[in-house]
């Protein structure tokens, strides 16, 4: 096999976001295929691509890894040898040279990705992300922010890929009787956005799964505090029909991530009481973040959990970008109750009504 | 937080003594309607709201008739009519010449007895809702026909005309005054009757679509439920409509100057009389009077509210202002159509949300119901208190005529400074004396002094600061109207005796409209004040009335002391797109004309600004 080209071309290891359609799932990952589709609905989303679990099936086929592999893991069955195997495969892994067509390819859709030359990145494995709790067990959770240059941006590939090789991961596999080496990953690389502002939109109400409502949290700075719930975001919740901003909660915020292409990576800012008590959004920008949640619930077939972010956009105005979109998975499930007993009249319902608020406030 | 052991009470009617200068107020009124020693205990067990959204006024001892008419039919409709399972009705009691009102429960039995007759009887009317609608409308052409019909005779000064004699009739013409009195009390009582044939009913269905709405989506709004049955056609509307008409008509014709003159309407009336295009633009007016400008200045409900027909004042300033605004290019068109669409939005999206087909056809019954019954919930004011009452006033105001005509009063007006039992007694000596060719001397010189100390006792009682409410903290609050017309809830009524301390600058209400504006705060208690409302403020108020309809081209937002999502001043705001929160309990006396207030309609938060 050669190593210059080990696919024909049409089938490439590196695949730009909007070509990550239903069709190739299996080899982009659950990530980069939501973000497709966003891409589909026009939506703005940073620009990325994928290198797909080929790529990383044919560099460890070209590498001739798999025995190494199979061995470090074979004798891993307690804690203590499933970290030295993790390690001992990490190791592996950075000495094993990428493909030079990879590298090429990489190089140049890295190049694509902005103007500027070396912009910044977050390199991320792109699990598929309905089950997150498991992902995390299965060590697809890597993510490395504020990535700069071609060979900064492939070394951290490798990473990704040696993520698969954690000893929770390792010990999970074993746990679940699943094959514990076989098993590929595909990463997503995608231009950080220099969020001013960002955050989290569920399109119905996370407490009482009311469908007509839409939930938004946002904080100042990057929004990796939020999702891991360094700070407690300003809340806003919004009518999904007539898009009436319905409730506001604005919190104090300590602190904001901000990207900082200077230092190459992200800084943590302290801010003071005026800056973080201020509103992250105003009611337009809720109502234009609520608007796109809207589309894309109706895109996607039913409620969505997105993750968004505010930064400087093409025109050099506050722009919002749409990071992730995934189907909301705990309501959507749930069987929910009918509102209404079945084969009554209204005049049926008047008078439970009436009767059921006989007995005490509702 | 209200709670089933909020143990709070407002003060006790027994306790509030009659500010200085008004004792004796009782007299003006029926005994029936007073809290009394007899069964102060029932009386002082319940909780009494002051029904400031119905008798935002001290009770004029002759308008009370109104109230009394009310709350006799609602209670009848909702106890032996339709067997409401929920409630028995009202009572009501005056304090200090405020009119309080509080729901009356039902005991369990009695309500499981009630659902199978209610099932039955409000089935049958929902079933032929839209017959029964238009036999009700010509039932109330009649009885508005039958009470313009009514004659207030003249009593002859002399000997009767001979015809009496010569047609054989055999009874006097103060016979016929004394019937023909009978006769407005009996067609107003009629009239009520009818008012709540179809209106229990209708906030019935109403308040269906709100439960189901708001159990499948918690979040909703209340505006947006009443939109989703709101008509866009509404009678209440025609007038203001009319007068856009006529303005345009006059702008067409190029009498826009000679209308703005300084002169009274009724002269301007005549002088365009006398040439040919004038003659066309009056025309129009007359055509338009009948019965558009049957049409109160207020709520319809007091006697001193003078309807457009009596005076041209009120829709000549609205004309003046239409015209105003169609030089400036403006289109005064509401937007029905879109009103229309967006109604049909929304219930389709709502729709889409629900995830089970039997929650969709639940969804779709409820809302055709609360469609059905919207007209009537939209349009029966117009028929009673506006086309119906401008007549009633004005036969009272014919038969206190009669009263000056035969000595027994200064002024036709005072004839409302008696009460409804007092008038027929009053009449009742006047007619003895003229029966007797005036050999029996009348008590006039009574009837005079007591109009006179009932005059001062009210002016008093007008700078009486009246409580929103008297008694315990109500249990629960959960009887369709005073849910959806009084805004009353057991949270809100906790709300005022939050709200009572000094300082407080947050109110909370009913949103009732929805938007966030910041402005200055106009406070009025009475339409007389509207001219004094300037472009951009935001109306405060005890209630509003629908005829207020050019205040709301001018306001920014509304802020009401009572009313739920289903009160005018609700309906009308939504209609123009105005930010509105009523039922606020205490909106009138927290805000001063000048007050930086914000009013946010989709909490029902007003904040007075610092």
């Amino acid at each position: 096999m050669s190593i210059q080209d080990p696919r024909p071309a049409g089938h490439p290891h590196v695949l730009a976001l909007r070509l990550c359609t239903p069709d190739v799932a299996g080899r982009v990952g659950g990530k980069a295929l939501g973000l497709g589709r966003l891409l589909e609905q026009a939506a703005d989303v940073p620009p990325g691509f994928v290198v797909t679990t080929d790529a990383y099936r044919d560099w460890v086929a070209v590498r001739g890894l798999e025995p190494e592999m199979e061995r470090l893991l074979d004798g891993a069955t307690e804690p203590a040898a499933q970290e030295m195997a993790s390690r001992e495969i990490r190791a592996l892994f950075a000495h094993a040279e990428l493909p030079g067509a990879l590298v090429e390819q990489i190089g140049r859709a890295y190049a694509e990705l902005d103007r500027e030359p070396d912009p910044l990145v977050a390199v991320r494995s792109s699990a598929t992300a309905e089950d997150t709790a498991e992902a995390s067990f299965a060590g697809q959770q890597e993510t490395y922010l504020g990535v700069t240059g071609h060979e900064s941006v492939a070394r951290h590939i490798v990473e990704c890929w040696a993520s698969l090789f954690t000893a929770q991961a390792i010990s999970y596999r074993r746990r679940l009787g699943l094959p514990v080496g076989g098993v590929a990953m595909a990463v997503l690389v995608q231009r950080m956005v220099a969020a001013e502002v960002s955050g989290v939109m569920l399109t119905l109400d996370p407490v009482t799964g009311d469908r007509s409502q839409i939930a938004i949290e946002a904080a100042f700075g990057l929004g990796l505090p939020v999702v891991g719930g360094e700070l407690t975001p300003d809340r806003y919740s919004v009518d999904k029909v007539t898009l009436e901003v319905r409730s506001r909660a604005i919190l104090t915020q300590p602190f904001a991530d901000r990207l900082d292409p200077a230092a190459g990576g992200v800084r943590r800012e302290a801010l003071s009481d005026a800056e973080g008590g201020a509103r992250c959004l105003s009611d337009e920008e809720v109502v234009r973040l609520a608007t796109i949640g809207k589309r894309t619930e109706r895109a996607l077939g039913g409620p969505v959990d997105m993750e968004w972010a505010m930064g400087p956009g093409p025109d050099g105005g506050r722009h919002l970008y749409l990071l992730q979109a995934r189907p909301e998975t705990v309501w959507s499930v749930r069987v929910k109750e009918p509102v209404a007993p079945p084969a009554t009249t209204a005049v049926d319902r008047m008078v439970s009504m009436m009767l059921g608020r006989k007995g005490g406030p509702r | 937080m209200a709670t089933m052991t909020d143990r709070r009470r407002f003060p006790s009617p027994f306790e509030t003594p009659a500010p200085p200068g008004a004792e004796g107020w009782e007299s003006m009124y029926a005994p029936y309607i007073l809290f009394s020693e007899e069964n102060r205990e029932w009386e002082e067990s319940l909780f009494w709201f002051y029904d400031s959204l119905h008798r935002p006024e001290v009770e004029v001892p002759f308008d009370t008739i109104v109230h009394e008419a009310w709350f006799m039919a609602a209670s009848a409709n909702i106890s032996r009519i339709f067997a409401v399972p929920a409630a028995n009705g009202y009572a009501s009691r005056i304090l200090n010449g405020r009119l309080y009102t509080t729901p009356l429960p039902v005991s369990d039995a009695v309500l499981q007895e009630r659902v199978p007759l209610y099932l039955r009887r409000a089935g049958h009317y929902f079933e032929h809702w839209g017959e029964l609608y238009d036999h009700w409308t010509s039932k109330m052409e009649g009885v508005i026909a039958e009470m313009r019909a009514i004659e207030i005779p003249h009593l002859p000064t002399g000997q009767e005309d001979e015809r009496v004699v010569l047609e054989g009739r055999g009874y006097s013409t103060g016979h016929r005054l004394l019937t023909a009195y009978e006769q407005i009390i009996q067609n107003v009582l009629l009239v009520y009757q009818y008012h709540f044939e179809l209106l229990v009913l209708g906030y019935g269905a109403y308040l269906n679509l709100h439960q189901f709405c708001k159990q499948a989506f918690p979040g909703i709004g209340d505006q947006t439920v009443a939109n989703l049955a709101a008509g866009a056609d509404i009678l209440l509307f025609r007038p203001d409509d009319e007068v856009k008409k006529l303005a345009r008509r006059a702008l067409d014709l190029g009498l826009a100057d000679r209308l703005r003159t300084d002169r009274r309407p009724d002269q301007i009336v005549e002088e365009l009389r006398k040439d040919p295009r004038g003659s066309e633009w009056v025309a129009a007016l007359d055509a338009a009077k009948d019965p558009w400008f049957h049409y109160s200045t207020g709520t319809g409900l007091y006697h001193h509210e003078r309807s457009w027909i009596d005076d041209l004042t009120v829709p000549w300033a609205a004309l003046k202002g239409y015209m105003d605004r169609l030089e400036r290019g403006e289109t005064l068109d509401r937007p029905t159509g879109e009103i229309l669409e967006r109604r049909e939005r929304l219930t389709t999206e709502y729709r889409a949300l629900l995830t089970s087909a039997d929650d969709r056809a639940a969804f779709d019954q409820n809302v055709e119901l609360a469609r059905t019954v919207a007209p009537y919930v939209e349009n029966h004011n117009f028929y009673i208190e506006h086309r119906h009452h401008t007549h009633f006033w004005n036969k009272m105001r014919d038969i206190g005529d009669r009263m000056v005509e035969n000595g027994l009063l200064e002024d036709r007006d005072d004839l409302f400074y008696l009460n409804r039992w007092d008038v027929g007694q009053a009449l009742h000596d006047m007619v003895v004396s003229w029966s007797a060719y005036g050999a029996i001397p009348t008590r006039q010189r009574h009837w005079r002094s007591t109009i006179s100390r009932r005059k001062e006792i009210i002016e008093v009682l007008r700078g009486w600061n009246p409580e929103p409410a008297l008694g315990p903290m109500p249990p629960e609050i959960n009887e369709p109207f005073m849910i959806m017309l009084y805004g009353l809830t057991t949270d809100r009524v906790a709300a005022w005796l939050d709200g009572a301390g000094e300082g407080a600058t947050e109110l909370r209400g009913v949103p009732a409209s929805a938007g966030e504006v910041e402005g200055v705060a106009r406070v009025i208690f009475s339409p007389d004040d509207i001219p004094s409302v300037e472009e951009g403020e935001i109306l405060v108020c005890p209630i509003t009335a629908p005829s207020w309809g050019p205040v709301f081209g001018r306001i920014k937002a509304t802020v009401s002391d009572l009313g739920g999502i289903m009160c005018h001043a609700a309906i009308v705001s939504r209609e123009y797109g105005l930010p509105a929160v009523v039922g606020t309990g205490r909106g009138t006396k927290m805000i001063r004309t000048g007050d930086r207030i914000r009013v946010d309609g989709n909490t029902g938060v007003v904040t007075v600004l610092p």
